[in-house]
């Protein structure tokens, strides 16, 4: 097989046991290891589908920062096992795992619903690309991003400003200007 | 249907699928656990799955406007992700516990 | 002036009346309402003469002047205007309604000068009017009905004037119902008669009537016509349904003189009269009217020889009437029948008013046993009554003798008449005689039993010319209608009455009156006359020259008495048959019906809402989880839809 093949395999398996991991320990650290496993794994799929700028994004920001938080918190809150992990109720639980496996299998039957008509996406990388070319190349992502969707880059700037405040304010419990101390 | 061999010829449909699941499985998270960090870490879960699934579309149909978006929905969701964190110690400090099954406030 | 505006101010002056004193109620000035009241009444009686004068002057075929106001009900090809007629029988109805409705007011302000709520006593008076006018002047039988039901609604608010007295509020609920009772057969006619007829207008009807022969409808005719007089009965106090009249005494007497004496009850007479071709065509009902009115008329003047309240008596002496004008129009003496109408009308109302005026002087004491010798203390009073007395137990030349005569020849002589008719009017006659005179002698004459500090004097002249003028009234009022064989007999002295009222009236089929001589008639009525003074004189001596025989003679009857003294129990018989097997069924309805199965039905449904709203409460637990699951099973759905449909 060819190492596209493989590492696709491979990473698959790598994504749905970290996700089998995050969901199924009682732990919650376990928990977040699971996870960081699913993210960098997740990092190395888009190398393959040569989304490289998005690769290294993903690295640093879900796997570098956003992991991170999670697990400065879970240590803050110093929990050994869940008394009560899982929701009770077999019947409820069955329903509920019946209703998400019945959602992937109409997602994924729409995905291919989809994706007979369209058979020009057979074969990976059927089309001509080089790495400066490539669709996933630094270049073309932010003239895409820049030119066309100034307006929506700079609200984000409002919204990670926004955020950043009201993180702090939330978790105030004394201090600051209008304290009534 | 497409005469090739699933397992050697990787094809749009693969990354589909495994976005598909990966999905799921996130749901299943969501909807089964009771620890509010892991809940949170169920829903990045999810956006991941949708993230490999913009990045495919935009790598199979040559377009790079699938990776603007999973950017947006990354910024989104690290900041999301943040304030989510900062309830979840709010609540801890408050109430000393960060299991939902005590949350059931909006009964009626 | 035009006879519509005429009209129109007839009926709509004691409406102003009644609108004007009806604001004012709660003011006790008696002098204003009654002079506002009065005048009103005047005014329409001022309309009555000219409307009057104005039929004179025309030829005996075209005396009908019509008004219509507007049109009142248009369905489809059905309209009925607000129209009223002004014909020979209705211009002799409103002149007695609104003459003696105006003596009867002005005695009214000499009467409630001393109640608080005399006001709204004289707009009850004039709405009573008002409405009264309606029905004798309606050219449909839908706006007399109108009027019907009106005068039965004043009726019930008069007699139970005085409502905190509870029987007396009682009184008042007896009369609404028992008229109601009534005019349930009364509609009942007015559909028939409709679905026969395709008309309710009364003229249509009377040309239509003859027709119904042909057209084989004597038996819907006949049908119809029993039910009007149903109606009848209850309005005009008939057997079975006069059990309110004798009660109806619970109101102010004035009331009683117009009301239940002059007016009120004359309606269901009038409307036989009325629809005079109609009855002519069913004479079998004419046989139930005929025999219904003499068994009346026996019946109440058998009770009202034990009676000991003033005005009850004079209330039984008009239900007995009241039989003697049904028994003429039932053997097809219609205008006989409206000629004791009104000179009943004039004696009557005069003996009530009289009476009001002794219960005024005897400081509202009403048993005769406790009256006696007013004669010396109530001058005109006594006069007047007198008057009244010779009216109406039928002695020449009074009022009543030559109405009453008509109506007991009649009732021998007419095609539909019988011997036994006139001998049960004959027998009426002389009880009548008995009990008026036994009346007076209680009231008027012998010894005073009146208790000691009561000191009796004279009504003023408010209440004492009304008296005057009845008393004139029952003198010469019966000259109008002076019999042919008397006429005859005084040098060609016409009967006006008859000649007047002659183009309205159907003559019965295959009538032949030459059967009968002038010699019978002489006999006959000399017979009567005799008896009635025979009666007369009876009377007097037992109440006032020979004191204790009446009390003798009512042992020696024994049961008789028993029974009559206590008006044949009929009052209990109704409660006992109708009125309590009713009260108890509604009762049984209410606790088996309305507890047990409507209101549990209601109960269910709504525990079933409740059941329903539990179900659907517990999906919103405060789970999020849960409501996480339903929003993931609403995208299954939603996609699932999406990828099949």
């Amino acid at each position: 097989m060819t190492a596209d093949t493989f590492l696709f395999w491979f990473l698959a398996f790598a994504i749905i046991a970290g996700a089998l991991g995050v969901v199924l320990m009682t732990n919650p650290i376990h928990s977040a290891l699971g996870l960081v496993l699913t993210m960098v794994s997740v990092a190395a799929i888009f190398v393959t589908l040569q989304a490289y700028f998005l690769a290294g994004v993903q690295l640093i920001v879900y796997a570098g920062a956003v992991m991170v938080l999670f697990v400065m918190v879970l240590m803050l809150f110093d929990l050994k096992n869940e008394i009560q992990a899982f929701s009770r109720g077999r019947i409820r639980g069955a329903l509920k795992i019946g209703s998400v496996g019945i959602l992937s299998g109409l997602i994924v039957g729409a995905f291919a619903k989809a994706l007979i008509a369209n058979q020009a996406l057979g074969a990976k990388g059927s089309l001509a690309s080089t790495a400066s070319t490539a669709v996933g190349a630094i270049k073309p992502l932010a003239e895409n991003l820049f030119f066309n969707h100034v307006f929506s880059f700079e609200l984000l700037g409002v919204l990670l400003l926004v955020i950043a405040v009201g993180t702090v304010a939330l978790s105030r419990s004394k201090g600051g200007t209008h304290d009534r101390n | 249907m497409i005469e090739t061999n699933i397992f050697t010829e990787i094809t749009a449909n693969h990354y589909l699928i495994l976005s598909a699941v990966l999905f799921s499985i996130g749901m299943a998270g969501v909807l089964v656990r009771r620890n509010i960090i892991v809940l949170f870490m169920s829903i990045e879960l999810m956006l991941n799955a949708v993230n490999i699934s913009f990045v495919t579309f935009s790598h199979y149909f040559g377009k790079v406007d699938g990776q603007v978006m999973v950017f947006f929905v990354m910024t989104i969701a690290a900041a999301e992700a943040a304030v989510g964190l900062a309830l979840a110690v709010a609540i801890f400090k408050r109430f000393k516990e960060v299991n939902i099954r005590f949350f059931e406030h909006l009964k009626g | 002036m035009s006879h519509q505006v005429l009209i129109a101010i007839l009926l709509l002056s004691p409406l102003v009346g009644f609108i004007i004193n009806g604001i004012r109620f709660r003011s006790a000035n008696y002098l204003l309402a009654g002079s506002i009241a009065t005048g009103a009444v005047a005014v329409s009686f001022a309309c009555a003469v000219m409307l009057f004068v104005e039929l004179l002057g025309l030829p005996a075929e075209q005396r009908r002047l019509t008004v219509s106001f507007f049109e009142w009900i248009a369905i489809g090809n059905f309209k009925v205007n607000a129209g009223f007629v002004v014909d020979q029988i209705s211009s002799i109805m409103i002149l007695i309604i609104t003459g003696v409705g105006a003596l009867i007011h002005l005695f009214s302000i000499g009467y409630m000068h001393h109640d608080k709520g005399v006001t709204k006593y004289f707009s009850y008076l004039n709405f009573f009017l008002f409405n009264m006018l309606i029905l004798v002047l309606g050219d449909s039988l839908l706006t007399m009905f109108v009027g019907w039901e009106g005068v039965g609604l004043c009726s019930y608010l008069l007699i139970g004037f005085w409502f905190s007295d509870s029987a007396k509020a009682a009184a008042g609920m007896k009369a609404f119902i028992t008229n109601r009772i009534g005019d349930a057969a009364f509609l009942i006619g007015i559909f028939i008669l409709f679905t026969t007829f395709g008309t309710v207008n009364l003229h249509e009807l009377n040309a239509l009537a003859p027709a119904a022969l042909e057209a084989g409808w004597l038996g819907t005719v006949g049908l119809a016509t029993l039910m009007l007089f149903i109606g009848a009965t209850g309005k005009s106090a008939q057997i079975p349904l006069y059990v309110w009249l004798p009660d109806a005494m619970a109101g102010p007497t004035p009331v009683s003189a117009l009301i239940h004496a002059a007016t009120m009850v004359t309606a269901g007479v009038y409307m036989i009269v009325r629809l005079n071709p109609l009855f002519v065509m069913a004479p079998n009902t004419m046989m139930v009217v005929a025999i219904v009115g003499a068994a009346t008329a026996l019946l109440a003047a058998t009770i009202g020889l034990t009676q000991t309240d003033i005005k009850k008596v004079l209330a039984y002496s008009t239900v007995s009437q009241l039989g003697y004008m049904f028994l003429a129009v039932g053997v097809g003496a219609f205008g006989a029948g409206m000629f004791h109408l009104m000179t009943h009308a004039f004696f009557k109302a005069l003996m009530f008013l009289g009476a009001g005026s002794v219960i005024h002087a005897v400081h509202e004491e009403q048993d005769i046993q406790k009256m006696g010798g007013l004669k010396k203390y109530l001058p005109i009073t006594h006069l007047t009554f007198v008057l009244g007395w010779l009216a109406i137990i039928g002695m020449p030349p009074f009022a009543g003798f030559f109405s009453k005569d008509e109506i007991l020849w009649q009732a021998y002589s007419s095609p539909r008449g019988h011997m036994l008719l006139w001998a049960a009017g004959v027998i009426g006659a002389m009880l009548t005689a008995f009990y008026m005179t036994r009346l007076l002698a209680l009231t008027f004459w012998g010894k005073s039993r009146v208790d000691k500090k009561i000191h009796p004097h004279e009504s003023p002249f408010v209440m004492t010319i009304p008296l005057m003028v009845l008393g004139l009234l029952s003198v010469v009022g019966g000259w109008v209608g002076i019999p042919h064989v008397i006429g005859e007999f005084l040098g060609h002295v016409p009967n006006y009455w008859e000649s007047w009222l002659a183009p309205l009236i159907t003559k019965l089929p295959s009538a032949t009156m030459t059967a009968h001589s002038a010699t019978e008639e002489w006999i006959l009525m000399g017979s009567s006359v005799t008896l009635a003074a025979i009666s007369a004189v009876a009377a007097y001596i037992i109440y006032v020259k020979k004191e204790g025989v009446a009390a003798k003679i009512a042992q020696a009857a024994g049961p008789v008495y028993k029974a009559v003294d206590n008006k044949y129990f009929v009052d209990e018989a109704y409660f006992a048959g109708i009125i309590n097997p009713l009260l108890q069924a509604s009762y049984n309805l209410w606790q088996y019906v309305d507890v047990n199965v409507v209101d549990k039905a209601t109960y269910k449904i709504t525990e079933i809402v409740r059941g329903g709203g539990f179900i659907v409460r517990s999906l919103q637990n405060g789970n999020m989880q849960q409501y996480a699951m339903y929003v993931v099973i609403g995208v299954v759905v939603a996609l699932s839809y999406m990828l099949v449909g």
